[in-house]
């Protein structure tokens, strides 16, 4: 593991559990899915995240502080989720570092929750959820629960270094991305990604609630949004629109 | 002796575009490292986006909560248009679990400059989901022919 990166664990770590990222992105698609499964499944901080290459920011909970990148966890899975960007000069070392623990912890798989920007977003009857994957059996398992695969194109972002680091590893990776806004937090499509997951994991957790609250977590969500869309500025995030040019 | 320098025009341009990039990143650091929020005016800020296509200006204003029938949008200049909304409810700081500050919110309200030339006048005006659209129609005041 990184020596710039320490993971401190505050509970037992299960052993064989489903690791799941939720990081800020496009829509703050993976933070809103990751902070609703929290609440839902009543997910306990088990380890944080500290380092000197974060910015110099705690997270003041109840009166005390915590560490903005946390690993939320219960018997069968570990959700690792951050409250604020991971700026782009630090993401690699973190990721890393959380994807080497996984591994450690035994992860049986890896699934990160994220977005996939649309135009006229108002105007989508549906939000399709989208996958990738990190070796072709696991491409085949999500395509043959009907989820369509991310065929070609640039991903940028914590959930394109999972994926790349997990394949190099032989870790078993998905990264689910729900159509959604670029720039505006969209609980809407934080329960399709969650929708998918259930059918990838069999992780289930009632959306109702999240869509109730939409419109408070959108207003609540602005400020990460507005840092969220600097840091994907600096990660150069519009090139996933790109098309690229492959060289076979 | 100082050296006299020739410097190139792709030189020039670089610089500018540096200085201008520099600039941009200063202006986006000064937005950025202020609240949200005003708590004299008791109004938030929401989150907005501009996109500028061959003929048109399409701005995009987030505003959860909103009243659709509260929506003010004036035009204060050529380039600048004012916003201002009622929230269905007033929003506490409590609400969010914040007790260091007091104040309550009941309007969303922001200002933004259009970056091209347009119709201010032709302006349309659509909100679905509480994102509200605005289009201007370009004005293209000079074109340069191509010899």
């Amino acid at each position: 593991m990184s020596e710039a990166i320490k993971i401190i664990e505050r509970k037992e770590i299960p052993s064989g559990a489903i690791m799941l990222f939720g990081f800020p992105d496009v829509g703050l698609v993976g933070v809103i899915a990751a902070a609703h499964l929290v609440e839902e499944l009543n997910l306990a901080e088990v380890a944080y995240v500290d380092s000197k290459l974060l910015q110099p920011l705690i997270v003041l909970h109840e009166g005390l502080p915590h560490s903005s990148i946390r690993i939320f966890g219960n018997h069968n899975l570990l959700l690792a989720i951050s409250e604020t960007p991971i700026s782009a000069d630090a993401i690699y070392q973190v990721m890393d570092a959380l994807i080497d623990w996984g591994k450690s912890k035994k992860a049986k798989m890896m699934i990160s929750l994220s977005g996939i920007p649309i135009e006229d977003r108002q105007d989508a009857k549906e939000l399709k959820v989208f996958a990738a994957a990190s070796n072709p059996e696991m491409l085949k398992k999500v395509q043959d629960k009907g989820i369509e695969a991310l065929m070609e194109g640039y991903m940028v972002g914590p959930q394109a270094i999972m994926l790349l680091r997990c394949a190099q590893i032989g870790l078993p990776a998905i990264t689910l991305l729900a159509q959604c806004f670029l720039n505006y937090p969209d609980p809407e499509a934080a329960a399709e990604v969650l929708k998918g997951l259930a059918t990838v994991t069999g992780v289930k957790v009632d959306t109702a609630k999240l869509l109730e609250k939409g419109e408070e977590i959108r207003l609540k969500a602005r400020d990460v949004m507005k840092r969220t869309q600097q840091e994907m500025s600096n990660m150069k995030k519009g090139q996933e629109y790109d098309i690229p040019v492959y060289v076979s | 002796m100082p050296t006299k320098r020739n410097r190139s025009i792709m030189d020039i341009l670089d610089n500018y575009f540096e200085e201008l990039e520099e600039e941009f990143k200063k202006w986006r650091e000064t937005l950025m490292e202020r609240p949200s929020w005003n708590q004299k005016a008791c109004t938030m800020e929401p989150l907005r986006y501009i996109r500028v296509t061959p003929t048109e200006v399409i701005v995009t204003v987030d505003l959860p909560l909103t009243k659709e029938r509260s929506i003010q949008v004036k035009p204060v200049d050529k380039s600048t248009i004012e916003i201002l909304a009622t929230m269905k409810r007033k929003i506490r700081f409590t609400d969010f679990g914040i007790t260091h500050h007091k104040g309550e919110f009941q309007k969303l309200h922001c200002h933004l400059r259009v970056p091209v030339p347009v119709y201010m006048e032709k302006m349309g005006l659509r909100f679905k989901k509480g994102i509200l659209e605005i289009r201007l129609p370009r004005r293209h005041e000079h074109t340069i022919p191509i010899e």
